[in-house]
């Protein structure tokens, strides 16, 4: 602890304390323009100069960034101080006369007009005061730099480096908040990308609301762009979240649960629609997902629900794709069952929310379900226009003095002819297809997968909520390509399964083990090895091997292998089978 | 192979600009042509001092001075003085205002006042061979230091010397290494500041010009004396002359084991790099220099905590100026009492109490002798001005001296006695700085010359902090509104204050005294800012706004003859007049350049 | 035992296919439920585990007159009891040399990786064996 008197306060501080950390302990009020808790003291506004005596002599120090020492005599409020403080306030002011922040504080240091005329004068209300904040909290809170100063002396200014938009910013927008100015502000850029789905899918900051839905619609942080998580720096949300609700020391962690039975409904991914490069995906403007259209109508999306183009203009003809990746030899030969109704859906929203035309483009229009034809029916007489066959490509063309627009080409397969239909907006069905991970789910639970890779139900008609593997259920897209009704029923279904067994309250479990018999073990331990779930131990008083039951699965394999025969597969005994063989060869 | 004589040319960069390699080239053409040129050798050597007296020779050993070479003159002087044996003495330095020409270099005033310790072997070797500066004593201070002291004796003997930063703050050498030798780290640095900013300033640049072993030499004892192995030069890159000779200097003390591993067989190893800056007046100021080496913006920090503290990436770090460098061997070599011997004030109970040894000053501006001189620390100015500098050009009359660089101040003729050391020169507003010293005489306007150093340093601010950025643009904009004629005495206070107020609160030290100039002009010329303020005059006939050209109608007719010189060469067409008649400057078109005043022969045109 | 003079022209082979619980079984089921046509000259055993087949079942349906002898298993990798079906296919290797000393040839023993999914592989497998073994011709065991 460092002793230290502050206008005549006696106080106890700290070693490393500032003046200013001291001087507010002792509730003492140093004016600041530069300084925010979050960030190293930058010590280039000046006002929070004060005045430190030793013996007869006096300096002038900067209270942010000058550490206590043992029996420092501070004087915040001395002439001097006042005098520096006050031009100080008058050069800002006569360089910045009308941002609040500098009027606010020349208002509590109690000036009102500066002596000077700047040349360099700004009237801008969120005029940049090139306190360096946005750039420090940007360089050592965030630690990605993007923010610098250019120019030197009066001609300095913050900046993007070579004054361009930098791929580095991650828009967490901490330097607009710590702006006293509001001379930052954060523009949201994605819309000139092109894929909305920047905006929608992928996080841009560290700490983010997963959706506008989420339940619960807390904020999650992402560990890998953390950057408190790689060094314990930033901590800005935590000084920004009043509740105090932040806690950084919550790690990921693995949690064992014990279980009986386990319902596998992990989903399914749309097919990277990039593969299919005829389409423009990614790298025409306009040519949509329908999930990124589908965020597009969201009334919370990034246009509020309006449905537009890049530009920002109303299309004037939308065209929808089916089967992307489905019902396709090359990618997928399923269908995807979903497609056809919500492509009818976007069809309708499209012309209730704007007068855009509305090409569909199908194979064959699948609408199987309660109500769906009649939603059809209803869609033809909206006036949107079927087009029967498959799109050969979508292409941008660009005529002179006109805004670009996309050409779809096609085969019109009912009245037989080729088709080049322009459009502004084109929105590709992809393929519901089995998680990217599937297969390692498929291991961890001994299931299997159907070639298609969805996972494989017991029975396809009589038990399809099952799989081959006790307490192992399966529901939704998981299982194969549904829609939310059938997902909704399977789920249900399954859920029902586990419940009846469970208030069954106990289990049969499978007879099928295998056993020694004692008396015959000779003792040679070849089936110790083969089991792989080590459940043949051997006993060295006896000399002979011994089977634990509750490990036991019963696949039988020591049983081929004992040279003596004295392992039985309950069940499956050797003279069962020979039966089997003698009874099957019989005729 | 022994030569009879050695021509020693001077290879720095005023003579080299001056020509002196062609000087160099036709010499050996012409020795090879008479057939002597085994017996006659050209040397080119570091910058000898003597700029204004440049392309210039030294022939040794019997150290005729010849100046100012042309090609021409060659065949005359190597027929005369090499063959004949007869020194030419129209080639030779006359001092102003007298007949004689004097043959010997120690002979001139401009040499026999100064006291060499930094510029020892300046003119002497070929920087580029190591072993010229090893035949004059070199490197014999590390090995004394390697092989017989440890690293508190040799920071014993630096303090002893009382050898203070000659980069311009003057903190004691000795205890800044003592500091950093405290300090405790795993890894310590010393640097050689050789961003040498100052207009008209090239100490630094002819020192390592003239002896790049002395500052490398230096940098190794004292790395060897705080326990550091790596160093870093960081010198500007507009130096290539000195850049060059200090990566061959550095690449031969390396073909020699004077840098690199285990040094002199010993345990110790050192590297040395260079840094090459681009150029910003501030990075010369510690943090901000160290931040460039780092690769960051070249910004200055708060020094609250000491750059021997935390300085380059964040270790202890010892920073000095190339002439604190070249200062260090010889300290080793003839002894701390030696050192202390020259100077002024004690050092033996505080190393603040006086300036010791020789301080390398650039003497530019009004005076005849312009150059690289070293004087021994409290000399005064008269002395510097009127012995060495060889007084005031043209016979004009003096009128202040400016010490210390750009953010120096200005010291009147009142005080031109004053003894020139650390303390002295702080006293009197101005500073020790890096050893600029620019003479101004009865023609410079004060009010001008103020402005022309804060708009340098206002335009090499880095714009951190609002008192050096701000404050020292609104001075600037004072100062101009004063030589246009629109100030007001309340410009004057409101000036004052502001440059207190800057010197005040500046973060770093180039804010802190760049209002100097303003400040001691303010402070011993007031009544020529008075007489601008008030009368709308410029009594040095500078400022241009103030003033206007006339002419004499008398004069013009009856000397002149209306000869019409003055109307041909006015770029402005200002001036009218028929052949023979009286001429007239039409004000409304002058621009005021001053050429018609500078091309009447009959002084017919006079300044109002 | 009885021997049947066997003709090529009718001759229907019997084929013995041990096939396990949790692939090939299944995938047997599979191609009945989806109606692909697979030999009917197959009869299925089921085991657990493609593991338990002992050398001695295969010897013993070559003995009471089958023409040929299938083993089912999941692929490598995918046996649901981790590593059953390794050491059938190391079983299978030395039964197939010990077939040649009985003067039986090693084609009519086959051993095949199908999974529950792969209904129409069974079917296809099961279809191009009893080809196989129509070309080989029925079974003679010399006493």
């Amino acid at each position: 602890m460092i002793k230290l008197t502050i206008d005549g306060k006696q106080l106890e501080v700290f070693e490393d304390t500032s003046i200013l950390k001291a001087a507010e302990k002792a509730g003492i009020w140093i004016p600041t323009m530069c300084h925010c808790d979050y960030i190293e003291p930058y010590g280039v506004c000046r006002l929070c100069s004060v005045e430190v005596v030793k013996g007869k002599r006096s300096r002038i120090v900067t209270a942010c960034n000058y550490p206590v020492r043992e029996g420092l005599t501070v004087r915040t409020n001395s002439e001097r101080v006042k005098w520096i403080r006050k031009i100080i306030m008058e050069l800002m002011l006569s360089r910045w006369p009308n941002v609040p922040a500098v009027k606010e504080m020349a208002e509590q240091l109690g000036i009102s007009k500066p002596r000077f005329e700047s040349k360099e004068k700004d009237e801008a209300e969120d005029a940049c005061i090139l306190c360096g904040m946005c750039v420090n909290v940007c360089n050592d809170l965030v630690g990605k730099g993007v923010l610098g100063f250019s120019k030197m002396g009066i001609e300095r200014e913050v900046v993007l480096p070579y004054n361009e938009r930098s791929e580095e910013c991650i828009a967490c927008g901490a330097c607009a908040y710590v702006c006293p100015t509001k001379h930052i502000k954060v523009k949201s850029l994605e819309y000139e990308r092109g894929a909305i789905q920047d905006w929608s899918l992928a996080s841009k900051t560290a700490i983010y609301v997963p959706t506008m839905q989420a339940v619960p619609r807390v904020p999650t942080i992402d560990e890998a762009s953390c950057i408190n998580k790689q060094t314990g720096g930033c901590k800005a949300c935590q000084t920004y979240c009043e509740p105090g609700a932040i806690n950084y020391d919550m790690k990921d962690e693995e949690i064992e649960v014990e279980v009986g039975q386990i319902l596998i409904t992990t989903g399914y991914q749309l097919m990277d629609l990039t593969k299919m490069p005829q389409f423009g995906y990614g790298r025409l403007d306009n040519v949509y997902s329908s999930l990124d259209f589908e965020h597009m109508l969201n009334s919370t999306g990034p246009t509020n629900g309006t449905i537009q183009c890049k530009d920002g203009s109303v299309p004037r003809a939308v065209g929808i794709i089916h089967c992307i990746g489905s019902r396709d030899e090359n990618y997928h030969k399923y269908c995807s069952r979903v497609c056809c109704m919500y492509a009818l859906k976007f069809a309708h929203l499209i012309k209730d929310r704007t007068t855009a035309e509305v090409y569909q483009f199908y194979i064959d229009m699948r609408a199987f379900g309660k109500g769906y034809e009649e939603f059809y029916k209803r869609l033809l007489d909206e006036g949107v226009n079927m087009i029967r066959g498959k799109v050969g490509e979508v292409t941008e063309c660009r005529v002179d003095g006109e805004k670009p627009f996309l050409k779809v080409a096609c085969e019109d397969t009912l009245i037989g002819k080729f088709r080049e239909i322009p459009l502004d907006m084109v929105i590709l069905c992809p393929a519901i297809e089995s998680n990217a991970d599937s297969s390692d789910l498929k291991k961890i639970f001994s299931i299997s997968q159907s070639p298609d890779k969805f996972f494989l139900e017991r029975h396809p008609k009589l038990d399809p909520m099952s799989t081959m593997t006790d307490g192992i259920f399966i529901a939704g897209c998981a299982q194969g390509p549904k829609d939310i009704p059938d997902s909704v029923a399977q789920a249900s279904g399954a859920a029902a399964k586990i419940l009846s067994l469970i208030s069954v309250g106990e289990v049969a479990v499978d007879p099928i083990k295998a056993e020694i018999v004692e008396e015959r073990c000779s003792g040679c331990r070849i089936c110790n090895n083969l089991c792989p779930y080590g459940a043949i131990s051997y006993i060295d008083e006896k000399k002979i091997s011994f089977i634990n039951d509750m490990l036991c699965k019963g696949c039988g394999t020591c049983v081929a292998a004992c040279p003596s025969s004295v392992i039985t597969g309950k069940g499956f005994t050797d003279a069962q089978i020979m039966a089997e063989i003698e009874g099957l060869l019989a005729i | 192979m022994a030569y009879r004589t050695y021509l020693m040319v001077c290879a720095g960069t005023g003579c080299v600009a001056n020509n002196s390699m062609k000087i160099k080239e036709k010499l050996e053409d012409e020795l090879l042509k008479r057939g002597i040129h085994n017996e006659v050798s050209v040397v080119t050597t570091g910058c000898n001092g003597f700029c204004a007296a440049g392309p210039l020779m030294v022939v040794q050993p019997d150290g005729v001075f010849y100046q100012l070479l042309k090609e021409s003159d060659i065949p005359l002087l190597v027929e005369e003085h090499f063959i004949k044996g007869r020194p030419v003495k129209k080639l030779m330095y006359t001092p102003p205002k007298e007949k004689s020409s004097i043959p010997k270099m120690s002979d001139i005033p401009f040499f026999a006042n100064q006291t060499l310790i930094a510029l020892k072997n300046r003119g002497l070797i070929d920087p580029e061979k190591i072993d010229e500066y090893i035949a004059r004593g070199g490197y014999e201070a590390l090995a004394k230091v390697l092989t017989t002291m440890t690293s508190e004796e040799v920071i014993k003997e630096i303090k002893d010397s009382g050898l203070r930063g000659r980069g311009g703050g003057g903190f004691p050498t000795g205890i800044k290494w003592e500091t950093c030798k405290r300090m405790e780290a795993d890894t310590r640095y010393v640097i050689c500041n050789a961003d040498e900013g100052d207009p008209g300033a090239f100490m630094d640049r002819s020192i390592i010009e003239s002896d790049p072993h002395a500052v490398l030499e230096g940098m190794c004892i004292g790395a060897f004396a705080i326990g550091a192995s790596d160093g870093y030069i960081y010198i500007r890159n507009e130096y290539p002359i000195a850049l060059q000779r200090l990566q061959v200097a550095i690449k031969q003390a390396r073909e020699y084991g004077l840098l690199g591993k285990n040094i002199f067989g010993t345990d110790f190893s050192f590297d040395v790099r260079i840094v090459r800056g681009a150029g910003a007046f501030v990075c010369g100021e510690s943090t901000a220099l160290m931040a460039s080496i780092e690769g960051k913006p070249g910004e200055p920090r708060a020094k609250y905590v000491h750059t021997v503290e935390k300085g380059l990436h964040d270790k202890p770090t010892c920073l000095n100026n190339v002439e604190t460098w070249a200062n260090v061997a010889q300290i080793i070599t003839r002894g701390a009492s030696w050192f202390s011997s020259i100077g002024t004030g004690d050092v033996s109970e505080d190393a603040w109490g006086g300036s010791k040894g020789t301080k390398v000053f650039s003497l530019s501006g009004k005076v005849n002798n312009t150059g690289l001189i070293e004087v021994p620390m409290g000399i005064s100015l008269r002395q510097i001005i009127y012995d060495i500098g060889g007084g005031i050009k043209d016979g004009k009359k003096f009128k202040a001296v400016q010490t210390g660089g750009p953010s120096g101040g200005f010291i009147p003729e009142s005080l031109l006695d004053l003894p020139v050391d650390y303390e002295e020169l702080t006293r009197v507003g101005s500073m020790m700085g890096s050893g600029g010293m620019v003479v101004t005489d009865e023609d410079n306007c004060m009010v001008e010359m103020a402005k022309y150093f804060l708009s340098f340093t206002q335009a090499e601010s880095c714009g951190k902090c609002i008192p050096c950025r701000e404050g020292t643009k609104r001075m600037l904009d004072i100062l101009e509104k004063i030589t246009t004629g629109e100030g007001t005495e309340e410009d004057l206070v409101l000036l004052e204050e502001l440059s207190y107020m800057v010197v005040d609160s500046s973060l770093c030290a180039l804010g802190g005294s760049a209002p100097n100039p303003v400040l001691t002009t303010l402070k011993y010329f007031r009544d020529e800012y008075e007489t601008h303020v008030r009368d709308k005059k410029c009594p040095a006939h500078c400022c241009k706004a103030l003033i206007k050209y006339s002419i004499d109608p008398n004069i013009c007719v009856e000397k002149g003859h209306g000869c019409g010189v003055c109307s041909k060469s006015c770029p402005d067409g200002a001036i009218i007049g028929e052949s023979k008649q009286v001429h007239y400057i039409d004000l409304m078109k002058c621009g005021k350049c001053g050429i018609c005043y500078d091309s009447c022969k009959f002084n017919a045109i006079y300044i109002e | 035992m009885e021997t049947q003079i066997k003709s090529k022209e009718n001759f229907n082979p019997r084929i013995v296919a041990f096939l396990c619980n949790w692939c090939t079984y299944t995938g047997a089921d599979l191609a009945g439920v989806a109606r692909m046509k697979s030999s009917p000259s197959v009869r299925v055993i089921r085991t657990m585990c493609s593991g338990r087949v002992d050398p001695t079942f295969v010897l013993k349906a070559f003995k009471m007159g089958a023409d040929g002898v299938m083993i089912g298993g999941c692929h490598i990798g995918d046996c649901h009891y981790s590593e059953g079906n390794f050491k059938t296919l190391r079983r299978v290797e030395f039964l197939k040399i010990m077939l040649k000393d009985f003067g039986i040839d090693p084609k009519r023993l086959r051993l095949e990786w199908i999974s529950a999914s792969e209904g129409d592989k069974y079917a296809h497998v099961t279809n191009e064996f009893e080809k196989e073994l129509r070309e080989l011709g029925p079974l003679v065991l010399q006493e």
